[in-house]
Order: structure tokens, then sequence, then C-alpha cells
């Protein structure tokens, strides 16, 4: 499970995916999945690989369905406000890779694709003591770190 | 019939590298312009694209270069409802150049065809090398 803001694209599609060649990949992103045009670009943009966007309830609701069938698959979501979102609502996951967080006014910089306001990081503390490991990492073929490691206003006290 | 824009939108430094050498060919090119994702959120790129694609008064093409990159997926967002905007992938040198012999002969939409033509037709291979 990954949370990049660009969703499905190069570093998803042919890095992850000939390493983890996924039989499906979720787009959980309540936008994109109430906009039929984009869902079908979305779908379009991974060749041979079934493509579900789906809202954050949708994928709670096929959380245990997914988890127990066969055959991988890799989940994106937008942001680290959604992936707790669905935390919340029952998807149970123990790592959690941050791909993708891009600069936006307020941000300031972890690495070269991590940017994270004083809310990402609040909600990073939130998923760290829920259990979930935050690994930095951009392909496959880079070294995964924890976002504790990267930045300490992390683990710092709010 | 006006000259058509052109934008270049990948990964890196590849579309100011690709403008550079097809110059070194074609001779000085002017309007294209070029833009690279690195760094840049969906939503900024998006952005990037729509400021460029919104100046041309009679559409343009988006010239990018792999299909489900976010370089693609972002210009068919930004191109969408601007009009005679045609978004292609997988553009190489000879298709740039293609490109750039036929801007100001052909519309948008018979640009667009050719190029998807000549890109197919440009790779090509070497056949009968000795062992």
């Amino acid at each position: 499970m990954r949370v990049d803001d660009r969703l499905i694209h190069g570093q998803v599609v042919i890095a992850w995916g000939a390493r983890l060649a996924p039989e499906r990949i979720w787009v959980v992103d309540d936008a994109s999945a109430a906009n039929a045009w984009e869902r079908d670009l979305l779908a379009s943009g991974a060749p041979g690989v079934e493509v579900r966007v789906v809202t954050v309830a949708e994928a709670a609701a096929g959380w245990a369905g997914e988890t127990s069938a066969p055959g991988g698959a890799f989940l994106i979501v937008r942001d680290l406000r959604t992936a707790w979102a669905l935390r919340e609502a029952g998807a149970a996951f123990a790592v959690l890779n941050l791909g993708g967080l891009h600069y936006t006014p307020g941000r300031t910089k972890v690495n070269e694709y991590v940017y994270l306001d004083d809310d990402d990081r609040a909600i990073a503390r939130r998923l760290i003591a829920a259990g979930v490991r935050l690994e930095v990492q951009d392909v496959p073929a880079t070294r995964a770190v924890t976002l504790a490691e990267l930045d300490p206003r992390v683990t710092a006290p709010a | 019939m006006s000259r058509v824009p052109a934008l270049i939108v990948m990964h890196a430094d590849l579309a100011a590298a690709l403008l550079r050498a097809a110059a070194t060919v074609y001779g000085p090119v002017d309007d294209v312009e070029v833009l690279s994702n690195e760094g840049l959120s969906r939503a900024d790129l998006e952005h990037a694209i729509e400021e460029r694609v919104d100046r041309w008064k009679n559409g343009g093409l988006v010239l990018t270069d792999f299909w489900g990159g976010s370089c693609h997926m972002c210009s068919a967002i930004a191109a969408r409802g601007r009009g005679a905007v045609q978004v292609l992938t997988g553009l190489n040198l000879p298709t740039l150049i293609d490109f750039l012999h036929n801007r100001d002969v052909l519309d948008v939409d018979r640009l667009a065809e050719r190029l998807l033509k000549k890109g197919q037709e440009s790779i090509r291979l070497q056949r009968g090398q000795a062992a």
C-alpha cells in the first residue's frame, strides 16, 4: 500500500509493477472515483492490470475480500489523510509506503519526494502509534527508510 | 493554415534534451515548449500544463514520453475540454522532427494522426548484420 499524490504513474506501473507483478491496482480516491472519465483514464494507465478506482468506503468494504484473494494487489492513496481514513474504516495494514508527497505551500522537505505539513506529521504519528510502519521509498531499487529516521519531527512530541 | 504549437512533457531532462537534439538536425526551433515532471505533484504538473495549453488560440499538441506515466496522465486531464488539444505518448526524435516538418501544413487532428503512424513506423530493426 502506497501514498503517492500522482496515483497511477510511471514508478507504479513500471518499477513496482515489474517487481510485484500485481494482478490488481486499487486507487482509493473519492474524487477520482466520482468521475467516470478519470476512472477510465486511471484504468487505461496500467495496461494488463485490473484497476479499481474506488472510494474510501468501498475500499474498506472490499478489504477483507482482497487480503484473502489470490494474486497480489497494489493499493494507492493520494495522501496520509486518506490512508488514515481507510485505517479508521477498518483496513488493517501494517506497512505503508510513502512514495510521493510533493511540495505544496506549508509543507517542509523530508527528502526529494516527501514533503509534510503539521497535519501530515500528526497523522503519521497516529499511524505509527497504531502500529503501522511508515517506509519512505520511491522505487524498489532504492532502500526503504522509515519516516521516523528521516524526519525527527514525526517522533517528537506534538 | 496556422502553425500548430506543441508542448513536450517528459521525465527528468528528456524534453529539453530531445528538443536540443532535434534542433541540431532541423535547425533553430520555436513555438515548442518543454516541461519536466520532476518534483511536481499531480496537481502542480496539471496546472503547469494547463497554463501553457491555455495560451494556444487554436489548440495544439502535447507530446509526452510513455503511456501511463504522470506526464501522460496529467496531460490528458489538463487537455480535456480545451478544444483542439491532442495528447500523444511515446514521442521520439524521428517523430519530433516529422512534427517540425509538418506543423505548418496540417491541422492539429491530422498532425496527431500522422505522428501516431510515423512514430510507430520509426522504430526499426537493422536486419542482415553480419554475426
